[in-house]
């Protein structure tokens, strides 16, 4: 990254890219949420799998290092279980399996993910602000 | 608006400017360091870089032109002055004006590291941002006032502003 001198948007190229990661990260949260009570179709089955995003950095053109979602993983906590005889999902011993996303900690993720995405859109307007101060030498 | 003598004369011979390009372009690079960190705020295991403090190096051999070494020190003109010494104070960017300096950078972790090994504290990112945006319009303010300078003594005597 030394050895080249950036273009002058590189911070927002980088912040851009991060914005991005956010909103897919946002997705994510989504598909958990609206999944929150997916259960199987099969009797005994196992229901929705909570999914978490993964973010790597990611090097953009020029050495910038930005950042994407690379994948989403599986979260490995166990399912809860109800006692829900009738249910055309319940197994044998009428117990049902249902998803391990717990609505509060997505509501947390999603904080987590705005509050990032706001600081992104921060470095942009910071960016921003820099060229027009600059541009201002033209001015005079 | 600068006099074309035989020898071209530029605005990095002036250390002033010299020395004010030199910080912008360490500033608006460091605000590319800072966004990296941002951006990587929730990447596992990820240290937030920053360059290494900024200083002014003594211009490389060989820039020659009318300013020479662009170097200044103070003279002791009375017995009463501090000895002190400037330590190298000169331009960065008497190579022709490129501006094309490598900035060193080096691992800087804020405050805290989650349990997920990312020690990026957004707040103390957006200081550092802050910071260098601060010190930009600075560095610019100064270079709008020193152009100022050069316009009132290019002025013709006796017109007014």
């Amino acid at each position: 990254m030394a050895d080249n001198v950036p273009p002058s948007g590189a911070a927002m190229t980088i912040a851009a890219s991060a914005l991005r990661a956010q909103q897919a990260r946002m997705r994510v949260i989504a598909e958990n949420m609206a999944n929150a009570d997916s259960v199987s179709t099969t009797p005994g089955g196992d229901p929705y799998r909570r999914q978490v995003p993964v973010f790597t950095p990611m090097t953009l053109a020029g050495g910038l290092r930005g950042v994407t979602m690379s994948k989403t993983a599986a979260d490995q906590t166990a399912f809860r279980s109800e006692y829900q005889p009738g249910n055309p999902s319940a197994d044998a011993k009428g117990y049902v399996k249902l998803p391990n996303v717990d609505p509060l900690v997505e509501a947390l993720d999603m904080r987590d993910a705005q509050r990032a995405y706001e600081a992104n859109l921060s470095v942009i307007e910071n960016a921003r602000s820099m060229q027009s101060r600059t541009l201002d030498l033209l001015k005079k | 608006m600068i006099v074309q003598t035989s020898l071209t004369m530029t605005l990095d011979q002036i250390p002033l400017f010299a020395m004010l390009k030199s910080r912008m372009g360490y500033l608006s690079e460091r605000q590319t360091v800072i966004s990296e960190n941002v951006a990587n705020s929730d990447t596992p295991g990820y240290t937030p870089r920053d360059l290494q403090p900024f200083k002014i190096s003594m211009p490389t051999s060989g820039s020659g032109g009318a300013g020479g070494a662009l170097g200044m020190a103070p003279v002791q003109t009375n017995v009463a002055h501090l000895s002190g010494v400037a330590a190298s104070v000169g331009s960065t960017a008497s190579n022709g004006g490129s501006i094309a300096q490598a900035w060193k950078t080096q691992d800087a972790p804020d405050s805290d590291t989650r349990l997920d090994g990312n020690k990026v504290v957004l707040e103390e990112e957006m200081m550092k941002l802050n910071d260098a945006r601060t010190s930009y319009d600075a560095a610019v303010s100064f270079y709008q006032k020193s152009m100022g300078l050069i316009e009132l003594a290019l002025r013709t005597p006796g017109k007014g502003a």
